[in-house]
Formats: C-alpha cells, sequence, structure tokens
C-alpha cells in the first residue's frame, strides 16, 4: 500500500514540473512588464533599475526559473505586490474557505446526485427514471451564475433567509458559517449532482445485469440487499474516482460562485490577482491548484485501490 | 418421473417435488411464446435432465422456475408450476425470495462472472446461510468452511478469505456449488454447469454433483446440451426443441429407443453411438426464429419425415411405453414411415 502511494508520489513529481514549466512561461508571454506595474508612477530609470535588480528580471528566463521554483521548494511563494503579504500567506487564508465550500457541495452532490443516480437505474424505463434525467440534464445546462442570482434573489432578498454574501470561519461561528456557505454549496453541489447521478446510474445499470447480481438474487436476498450491497459495491468504482476528480475540480472552478456570493476563497483571489497583475500570486494559485487537482487524483487511485480487491491483493 | 397433468389430477400417491404444468413464457409482444406449454416433474432425489439447443427456450424455463426471469420483459403467459405442493407462480414475491437459495438453488454456466467479485467467497456464501437461517455470523462461517471442504476445494480453511478472482474457473464453480447446497436445498437447478470449463474439470465437476446429489437426496434439474452429460447422471430426459418439449422419459428409454426426429438426430450426430447410427447424421437448417415460428410442428421445417399434418398441426406428446412420451404424429416411426425410409 505505501509503496503504491509512493510510486504514485513519483509519478506527480515530472506532472507537478510540468505545470510549473506552463505556469512560469505563460506568464512571461503575457504582455505588461511587471517592473513597471511596481514602480508605479514614478518610473524613474533608478526605481527600475532596483527592482529589476531586486526581483531578477535582468537574469536569462532560465535562472529567473531557477530562482521561483527553488523559492517555492523552500516555501517561497513570493510577496503578493498588491498586499504585500507572503503569497503562502494569502494561499494559507483563501485555501480553508474554498476546501470548506468545496467539501460541502461534495456532499451536497452525493446525497443527491447518488442515490438519484441508483433509484433512475433500479426503475429504468419509469416515470422515475425520466424524471430523475430530466432534473438532472436542467441541472447542468442551468449555469451555476444565473442559479446563484436567482436564488440570492428569492432565498435572500424576497423571503431573508439567508445572506446574500459573506464569510464566516466555521471555527468561530459554525451556524454563521454554514449560512453564508450553504446557498454557494448548493448552487455548485445541483451541477456536480447532476453528473454524478448520470455516472451512477449508468455505473449501476451495467452491474445490474451482472451475473453475480443475478447470483445475489437466486440466494433469496431481499431486492434492498442486491441494489445496495451486490450491485452498488461494484457501482462504487467509478463514482469514487469521478467525485475525487470533482472535488479536484471544485477547488480551482469556484471562482464564479465565489464572485457571486463575494466568499473570500481561492477563486477570488485569483481573480483579483490577475486583475492587479499580482504574479507571484497567479502563479501560486495556480501551481498550488494543480498539486491539489493531482493529490485529489492520488486520492481517487488510493480510493480505487482500496475498493477493488483485483487489485490490492495483486501487490 | 410421471407428466405433470398426470400428477396434478392424482394426490393418491406420493405427488412430486416439482411439478411443471403446460408451462408458457412469452417476451413482450413477441408473436409466439418462446416456452410453449411444457411440463415434467422432479422427484426427491431424482436427476431430470433438460436437454435442447441453445435458444430452445431450456435456460429460459429454469429461470422462470426460480423466480429469476426479468419480468417485464418476460412474462408468464399460462401454466402452473408446483412445488413441495405451493403454487409458485401466484406466491408473492417475498415468499418467492424465502423459497430462493435455501429450498431451491441454482448454479449457473458462468462461474467467472457468477460471483461477486468485490466480496470474499467465505461472505458470499454465508450469506446465504444468514439470509435463511437464524444462526450466528461465526456459524456462518462455520457452515461455509464446511461447504467448501464438501466442495473438496483444497486448503478451504485457507481459501475462506479469498476473492473470487484468486480462483479458477473449476474452483469457482465448486464455491458456487457449495453456496447454493449451503442451505440444503430440496432442488437444485444447475444451467450448463460445465459447459464453460475445461474438458477435465468437466468431468470433475459432473462427478463431484453426482456424489453431493447422492449424499444429501436433493432433485436436480440439470440444464445442458451435452448428450454425454445425460448420459453420465441422468435419470429422466425432457428433449426440448424451440420451447416444446419433444420428447421425454427414462434416460434408457431416450437412449436405447429415441422417437421424436429431433431426438433422433440428436443421437446420430454424436459421435460412436453404435448401431442406430445410420438413420441420420445431421439436423439440417436452424433453429426457427420467435418470428418465424411455424404454427404446426416447430420441428417440421427440418424433419426429414415431414408431412402435410406436420405443418397444419401441432402433434401432443403421446405415450411410446410407461412413462416414455414423444410429439411427433409418425411416432414411433418404425410403424408409421416404414414406406419413407
Amino acid at each position: 500500500m505505501l509503496s503504491f502511494i509512493a510510486r504514485r508520489l513519483a509519478i506527480a513529481i515530472p506532472t507537478i514540473f510540468l505545470v510549473s514549466v506552463f505556469v512560469f512561461f505563460l506568464q512571461k508571454l503575457l504582455p505588461g512588464d511587471p517592473a513597471l506595474v511596481l514602480a508605479g508612477e514614478e518610473r524613474d530609470p533608478e526605481t527600475l533599475a532596483f527592482i529589476r535588480e531586486k526581483y531578477h528580471l535582468n537574469e536569462p528566463i532560465l535562472t529567473q526559473y531557477f530562482y521561483w521554483v527553488s523559492g517555492m521548494l523552500k516555501g517561497d511563494f513570493g510577496i503578493s505586490l498588491r498586499t504585500n503579504q507572503p503569497v503562502l500567506e494569502l494561499i494559507g487564508e483563501k485555501l480553508p474557505v474554498t476546501i470548506q465550500l468545496a467539501v460541502m457541495a461534495m456532499i451536497i452532490a452525493m446525497i443527491i446526485g447518488i442515490p438519484a443516480g441508483i433509484l433512475s437505474a433500479v426503475r429504468k424505463g419509469t416515470a422515475v427514471d425520466y424524471t430523475a434525467n430530466i432534473i438532472a440534464l436542467s441541472g447542468l445546462s442551468i449555469p451555476n451564475f444565473w442559479l446563484g442570482i436567482m436564488l440570492i434573489m428569492l432565498v435572500s432578498v424576497h423571503l431573508g433567509w439567508l445572506p446574500a454574501s459573506g464569510y464566516e470561519s466555521p471555527f468561530v461561528d459554525p451556524l454563521r458559517s454554514l449560512e453564508t456557505m450553504i446557498m454557494p454549496a448548493f448552487v455548485l453541489g445541483t451541477a456536480l449532482a447532476a453528473t454524478l447521478m448520470r455516472h451512477t446510474r449508468s455505473a449501476m445499470l451495467g452491474v445490474l445485469r451482472t451475473d453475480y447480481v443475478r447470483t445475489a438474487r437466486a440466494k433469496g436476498l431481499q431486492e434492498k440487499v442486491v441494489v445496495l450491497k451486490h450491485a452498488f459495491r461494484n457501482a462504487l468504482l467509478p463514482i469514487v474516482t469521478l467525485s475525487a476528480l470533482l472535488f479536484g475540480e471544485l477547488l480551482a472552478g469556484a471562482v464564479l460562485t465565489e464572485q457571486i456570493f463575494t466568499i473570500p476563497g481561492f477563486g477570488k483571489l485569483i481573480v483579483d490577482a490577475v486583475f492587479t497583475r499580482d504574479y507571484a500570486v497567479v502563479q501560486g494559485v495556480v501551481m498550488c491548484t494543480a498539486v491539489g487537482f493531482i493529490l485529489m487524483n492520488l486520492v481517487a487511485d488510493v480510493l480505487y485501490f482500496l475498493l477493488n480487491p483485483r487489485m490490492r491483493t495483486a501487490l | 418421473m410421471s407428466e405433470g397433468t398426470d400428477s396434478r389430477s392424482g394426490g393418491s400417491k406420493n405427488p412430486s417435488l416439482l411439478t411443471v404444468d403446460n408451462l408458457a413464457i412469452r417476451f413482450g409482444n413477441a408473436p409466439a411464446n418462446t416456452v410453449d406449454g411444457i411440463s415434467f416433474a422432479v422427484d426427491r432425489g431424482e436427476t431430470l435432465c433438460i436437454v435442447g439447443e441453445s435458444g430452445c427456450g431450456k435456460s429460459i424455463s429454469a429461470l422462470a422456475l426460480m423466480g429469476l426471469l426479468p419480468m417485464p420483459p418476460a412474462k408468464i403467459a399460462g401454466g402452473r408450476v408446483s412445488f413441495d405442493q405451493r403454487d409458485l407462480l401466484t406466491l408473492p414475491a417475498k415468499a418467492r425470495a424465502d423459497l430462493r437459495g435455501d429450498r431451491m438453488a441454482m448454479i449457473f454456466q458462468e462461474p467467472m462472472t457468477s460471483l461477486n467479485p468485490a466480496f470474499r467467497i467465505g461472505d458470499q456464501i454465508a450469506e446465504g446461510v444468514l439470509r435463511h437461517r437464524a444462526i450466528s455470523q461465526a456459524d456462518a462461517r462455520r457452515r461455509a468452511l464446511q461447504m467448501l471442504d464438501r466442495v473438496k476445494i483444497p486448503a478451504a480453511a485457507e481459501r475462506l478469505d479469498d476473492y473470487p478472482h484468486q480462483l479458477s474457473g473449476g474452483m469457482r464453480q465448486r464455491v458456487m456449488i457449495a453456496m447454493a447446497l449451503a442451505n440444503d436445498p430440496d432442488l437444485l437447478i444447475a444451467d450448463e454447469p460445465t459447459t464453460a470449463l475445461d474438458v477435465t474439470i468437466q468431468a470433475q465437476i459432473l462427478e463431484l454433483m453426482k456424489t453431493l446429489q447422492e449424499e444429501t437426496g436433493t432433485a436436480l434439474i440439470m440444464i445442458t446440451h451435452d448428450l454425454g452429460v445425460v448420459a453420465e447422471i441422468a435419470d429422466q430426459v425432457a428433449v426440448m426443441y424451440a420451447g416444446r418439449i419433444v420428447e421425454q422419459g427414462p434416460v434408457e428409454a431416450i437412449f436405447d429407443d429415441p422417437q421424436h426426429p429431433y431426438t433422433i438426430g440428436l443421437m446420430s450426430s454424436l459421435p460412436s453411438l453404435g448401431e442406430r447410427q445410420s438413420r441420420l447424421t445431421t439436423i439440417s437448417g436452424m433453429v426457427p426464429t420467435i418470428e418465424t415460428m411455424p404454427s404446426g410442428c416447430r420441428f417440421a421445417p427440418r424433419c426429414p419425415f415431414v408431412r402435410e399434418t406436420c405443418i397444419t398441426r401441432a402433434p401432443e406428446l403421446t405415450s411410446m411405453s410407461p412413462g416414455h412420451l414423444a410429439a411427433c404424429h409418425f411416432a414411433p416411426l418404425e410403424t408409421h414411415m416404414v414406406e419413407a425410409v
């Protein structure tokens, strides 16, 4: 098991290296001189020269890359040009917010998507199946931002049940935190629920046709046990993999939703950084997202490994 | 075995364990019944072999007996099935599931895919015991071990925690047999249990089933297309063609004196069967599809002895000798068809 994880981590290293190359060089291709941005109104040659010297902007590009990477390896992601805070500190502030949002969204997605998928597979071709499919299709078709705005209008403006925006840490005021997060989590979660429902349905349909499900029925097991134990346990493999990947996407993909609900998360951080040419922050955030995504991939692999006896016993 | 209709009207002598009377199964809006009025009976401890080509409805009949046929698309178009004097087809689903895996059990053709890959084989056997018996987990596990021993899996105690993929096809079929027999069923239905296995393993599995049946007194319905298997284990034989039983009777009668042209064809297509080989060698043509099912005798399009009557009227099963029935207008052929040969 440990050697399996170690091997997967070893494979992740070249991936992370490639990502770092892309992040660094793509940003260098962007128009605009960071020294000019930093220097602000003054722009006298001495200041510019000082800035270029300080941030190694005069060095060959490969050297600059080397400085950046070695800094990151030491935990130094640079300083935000906008707020003068270390990038790592900024990420440390914002990431937990997004993780909380992603976890809540994922829970909502699973609570809705998986049972709906199982039900529509078991009741294939009936009104239940069609209804679930229509709802799922609507869930996939409705854009997040539209649903978010509609929810704010209905729940916050008209009914006044929940705050329209803002954020509170769950460690400070759990109830308030839940109140501020539940709507954005719902918006993100319903879209994912649709994807999860479709995948659960097709995985279950495949499994319900298998010989071993017939064997389970031949044992006289209750239909509930046949579906939820014998069938679902095998349908779980693709569902778990998909969920882990969806979660990875959530970490980076909540940009719009965070904007609408003005949640001070990762998505908002990156949008603000891009608009203000806060290079160090953009690079740091993208690197973090990439690493997070790779980690979620690893989690998917490990879960797959744990759930699949054929892989587990092969080691 | 007695014909279904006989034992239903009777009741004076011991009724059969399973009596199938005129069972018909139809799929969706098909123009004809896939299984069209089959009748047979099986006594305790007896082995009935249902023989026929693939697609003749033998597996579908077996699944219907077990209550495992997906309905819809299939539906019971008629007939009665009584198991231990209970009417199976009108039994509520719950009562049916209570019988399944307990009093009646089934093993399937594909041992490679019939076990759940996600669970240990010991747990899969114990699960069926726990479903039907009020015993502890530990006792169920002991029973699973005992069953693995009985189906002669070497080092059974270590195998108990194996996953199916760690076993060969023959071993998996042994596990399936262990699972099916774990609750000492009165009836075991085996749907081509050896077809997917290597020839040497086939013989072992057959031998094992025979031994276990003798030990437990379970009635066995063996579905097969392999006449070698029939010769090996059958007491009674029912030959199916295109959804109907065309001939049935004691195994000796079927092998020594087949009366239906289809049975004769089957026998002749077996190599080295001796004296009767000269009559027919192959059966030309194909089994009709459900859309092209003849309205008279379903074998008529392929029958070398076909007459006008065969095309217009379906033959009834009639007695050739005590317990030996054939559904042919011209059976026994020797008396009716002297001029044709």
